[in-house]
């Protein structure tokens, strides 16, 4: 099996897990707090458009985040 | 953290504020079962004035912490606004990416679990596509995925098993 036959078959198997659990469980495990430098150093921000919240978070956010191109 | 206690909570107040909104994004997905980590919730209202004044009531009922500036710019219609001095983190995304327009996105929303309105998996990839951003070219495959696994199985979202 291929290397993207085998995700494919993995993230399957994932879903299929995930099937068994209620929405309650699903949203417990899914919504989880990590910290975001920068991002999350604000009680508020707001933006004209999209645009300029991209070019905010190209220029602000640390690379890692995977906010800019 | 978005719990579902939350969820409900929110679906319950914007409600009977006669807020218009759709859960989009991540977290829009994982209402449907998309097995995903995230921290806050997105939210898609519908931009107006008047819809920005349901909104602001519905926030401050919810626990958000509004100033005269937040609420100036949640009825001057900004693109984005993010808070995070409320109950839970919270995006709200007046015109997301890949999307026309409010109504052309509540026409091909789902409604879980009886009370939450989500944006359509088509649109919430649409959106992430046009985003195109580093964080979601990652994902777009596996979210695909998803979308394509409920296609074959022939269902709108995963089964909501009892809790």
């Amino acid at each position: 099996m291929n290397d993207t036959l085998q995700e494919q078959h993995e993230w399957e198997k994932e879903f299929e897990a995930a099937a068994r659990r209620s929405l309650r469980e699903r949203m417990r495990y899914a919504f989880i707090h990590t910290y975001k430098p920068v991002l999350d150093d604000a009680p508020y921000r707001a933006f004209d458009t999209m645009a300029q919240y991209r070019q905010w978070c190209k220029e602000n956010l640390p690379e890692f985040l995977g906010y800019g191109d | 953290m978005f719990s579902y206690e939350q969820g409900e909570r929110l679906a319950e107040v914007f409600n009977r504020w006669q807020v218009e909104y759709l859960f989009i994004g991540k977290s829009g997905a994982i209402f449907y079962g998309y097995p995903e980590t995230t921290q806050d919730a997105d939210i898609f209202p519908n931009k107006s004035p008047e819809s920005g004044a349901k909104l602001i009531g519905a926030l401050r009922e919810l626990g958000y912490e509004l100033t005269p500036e937040i609420e100036g710019d949640l009825i001057a219609g900004k693109d984005f606004v993010q808070l995070r001095n409320g109950p839970f983190d919270l995006d709200l995304v007046f015109a997301p990416d890949g999307i026309e327009t409010f109504a052309e996105a509540k026409s091909r929303a789902v409604i879980i679990d009886h009370r939450f309105p989500i944006a359509s998996l088509d649109d919430i990839i649409a959106s992430k596509r046009a985003a195109n951003r580093r964080k979601d070219r990652e994902s777009l495959p596996r979210l695909e995925a998803f979308r394509d696994y409920l296609r074959k199985h022939n269902l709108n979202a995963l089964p909501r098993n009892p809790a």
